[in-house]
């Protein structure tokens, strides 16, 4: 039997660690430009299949084609559509085949890839890559399955390991130990000292984390008022900082004020109206916006740039720990792929079609006396050859990869191969 | 005699175990509260069999009385597991529960005898007295969960137990609900205990009264000083001291202080 239409999986991709800014922003994709990127693909007929994944760090396309000789087609595809030499696209690209390929996505939809090792989004991401390659049908049994394989390798880890447990950001760090202190911060009240780019990112991860009483204090009172325009919060005069500290249970500094903003005295008497109801204090500036020594007063906690800086070195080394699990989980689902995958290669499913009809017919003439069973069975043997026939030559024959994985995998289950 | 309890101890010390093990895992509850169910389930029947034998009830005895401590610790467990999805109780709760089951079955049950012990208004006496006791010693687990929380916040260590203990303003707001009712329900307890004394001995000042007064005393100032700047270690430490009363008066003041106020 010949294999001229066996099928090989691909990815050919640009990411943070190959390709320079410059070229991975003319490879992102946004999610208009992936549909039409899919369709000129298909249209082409360079693949069967076909998913992209563009994010900010990356962009990857899947490929299921006849040949490894696509890549280099796949390359040139990109270099005309998007407008750059083939051969600085093809220096940042890196290439995958077969099990490779398989194994790339499994560790990209885990965290594994990122550039913040373990993070979730882009599980989110390989799902909606594959939501909009089966809105526009061009992924088909391959690349489908390939996709729920890694969304569902993926969610295990997340369940299974603690890769992606403990923050990686000073802020997230600051908002996971405030978490812990309050319970819930959606009605407790956060101050925020600076409206600079700190401040601005330090407001938008609070708000996103769930804070809907947010207070911004600013020296220049405009940019206050405007940040807090911008994103839905209160701005509240620099000179009543210390008014604001009794009803504030977060205060975060991050303005450039050479002297701390936040002076013990002004703690202890807001701890004072709070009634020992705990404060906690977040300092992401040098020098410090908030006196060290609050630390010192029952029920304040504090933390500066140091010490949260270190908390996440600490969680990253947790979550290098967790890379050796989660490479388990992947290869155990790496391999159920590969299992169905491979048996959908013409040739071993043709042989063990061939064999089930042959069972059949042996076991049918094992119910006859001998000398019966010697004259039928030519006759057995003409039949099963003359059942087979056409089905065989139509599989070997069929030129659309994705169309023959399917009746492959139709065969599969109709005879029900897998069965052992 | 109580193998239904040694079956309950067994199934205790398998949630244990089970409840180790769970704490180690990102997610999900595992098995332990299931065990602790049928724990209670088992616990409860050795209970009955002891109280048919006895012709009475059961915590009459000093064995009985921390059996049924255990058992009602148990329940608190589940409530809290089943209220909260708190998970990370269980290994610290748990082995107070295998502690007073092993206790209140190795130690003896002489029944005592005499019409002090009968009654219901006897009966509730002791069975409020236990349950507030049980209170007690939840708070007690809770406030070492404080401050171990506590601690593991101020240093930054965003380990295991960080992530599994609950935030300070839970495990502060579970302890209040717990000494809470530990207070009223021991207030009744002595209450009753007082009109039944009044009954059967004509009045009386006992050791044991004294101590429970003390006790009410010292979780009432816990919640006193919870809203009065206190909230928080402090308040967790008192409680810890609250329920080292609390042990004393089931040990110390019942053996040898008090006289006929006391378990056999």
């Amino acid at each position: 039997m010949s294999d001229s239409h066996e099928t090989y999986l691909l990815v050919l991709g640009w990411n943070f660690r190959g390709a320079s800014g410059p070229v991975r922003d003319r490879v992102a994709f946004t999610a208009e430009e992936v549909r039409e990127g899919l369709r000129r693909l298909l249209g082409r007929g360079l693949v069967s299949e076909s998913v992209i994944v563009s994010t900010c760090h990356r962009s990857e396309i899947y490929g299921v084609a006849e040949g490894e000789g696509v890549g280099e087609e796949l390359t040139r595809f990109i270099s005309d559509w998007r407008g750059l030499e083939p051969d600085v696209l093809e220096r940042a690209a890196f290439r995958r085949f077969g099990a490779e390929a398989a194994r790339h996505l499994f560790r990209v939809a885990a965290g594994l890839d990122s550039m913040a090792l373990g993070e979730s989004e882009v599980l989110g991401q390989v799902r909606q890559a594959l939501a909009i390659a089966r809105e526009t049908g061009s992924s088909r049994a391959v690349l489908h399955r390939l996709f729920e394989s890694a969304v569902r390798a993926g969610k295990r880890v997340r369940t299974e390991t603690e890769i992606g447990v403990h923050p990686l950001s000073i802020a997230s760090i600051g908002v996971e130990l405030a978490n812990k202190v309050f319970g819930e911060l959606s009605e407790r009240t956060v101050l925020l000292l600076g409206a600079g780019e700190t401040g601005t990112l330090f407001a938008r991860h609070v708000l996103e984390a769930g804070v809907r009483h947010l207070k911004i204090a600013n020296r220049t009172p405009e940019h206050a008022e405007h940040l807090a325009a911008r994103v839905g919060a209160v701005a509240v005069p620099w000179d009543s900082v210390s008014l604001e500290l009794p009803s504030a249970d977060v205060v975060v500094g991050t303005t450039a004020s050479p002297r701390p903003v936040v002076q013990r005295d002004d703690v202890e008497a807001a701890m004072r109206q709070r009634k020992g109801r705990p404060m906690f204090f977040l300092d992401l500036t040098l020098p410090p916006d908030i006196d060290p020594d609050v630390r010192g007063i029952y029920n304040v906690f504090a933390y500066d740039l140091d010490g949260l800086e270190e908390v996440a070195a600490e969680n990253r080394r947790r979550r290098v720990k967790e890379v050796p699990r989660v490479e388990e989980i992947l290869e155990e689902e790496i391999e159920r792929f590969l299992a169905w995958f491979g048996n959908l290669s013409v040739i071993p499913t043709l042989t063990h079609l061939k064999r089930r009809f042959e069972e059949i017919r042996d076991r049918e003439l094992e119910r006859l006396a001998p000398a019966e069973r010697e004259r039928l069975r030519p006759l057995a043997d003409s039949i099963v050859a003359k059942l087979l026939h056409e089905p065989l030559r139509r599989l070997k024959n069929e030129p659309d990869a994705a169309r023959k994985l399917e009746r492959l995998e139709a065969v599969r289950h109709l005879f029900d191969l897998d069965r052992d | 005699m109580h193998s239904l309890g040694w079956i309950a101890v067994i199934l205790y010390a398998a949630a244990e175990a089970l409840a180790i093990r769970s704490l180690f895992r990102p997610k999900g509850l595992g098995a332990a509260p299931a065990l602790v169910a049928a724990g209670l389930v088992a616990q409860f029947a050795d209970l009955e069999l002891v109280g048919r034998s006895l012709g009475s009830v059961p915590y009459r005895t000093l064995g009985g009385s921390i059996e049924l401590f255990a058992w009602m610790l148990g329940l608190a467990y589940l409530a809290l597991v089943l209220r909260h999805r708190e998970r990370a109780i269980g290994p610290f709760l748990i082995p107070f529960v295998l502690a007073f089951s092993v206790l209140g079955i190795l130690l003896p049950s002489h029944a005592p005898s005499g019409p002090a012990t009968r009654g219901s208004l006897f009966a509730f006496h002791v069975t409020l007295a236990i349950l507030a006791d049980a209170a007690f010693a939840l708070s007690f687990v809770l406030s070492l969960l404080y401050l171990i929380q506590n601690r593991q916040i101020r240093r930054g260590r965003t380990g295991v137990l960080f992530s599994r203990l609950p935030a300070l303003e839970v495990i502060g707001r579970m302890n209040r609900t717990s000494v809470t009712i530990g207070i009223v329900v021991l207030a009744v307890s002595v209450a009753l205990g007082v009109a039944w004394a009044r009954r059967v001995w004509s009045g009386f000042t006992d050791a044991k009264l004294v101590w429970a007064l003390l006790t009410l005393f010292v979780y009432g100032v816990m919640l006193w000083m919870d809203r009065r700047g206190w909230e928080g270690s402090r308040v967790a430490l008192l409680s810890i001291f609250g329920f080292i009363l609390v042990l004393f008066s089931y040990t110390f003041v019942n053996l040898y202080l008090s006289q006929a106020h006391v378990f056999r």
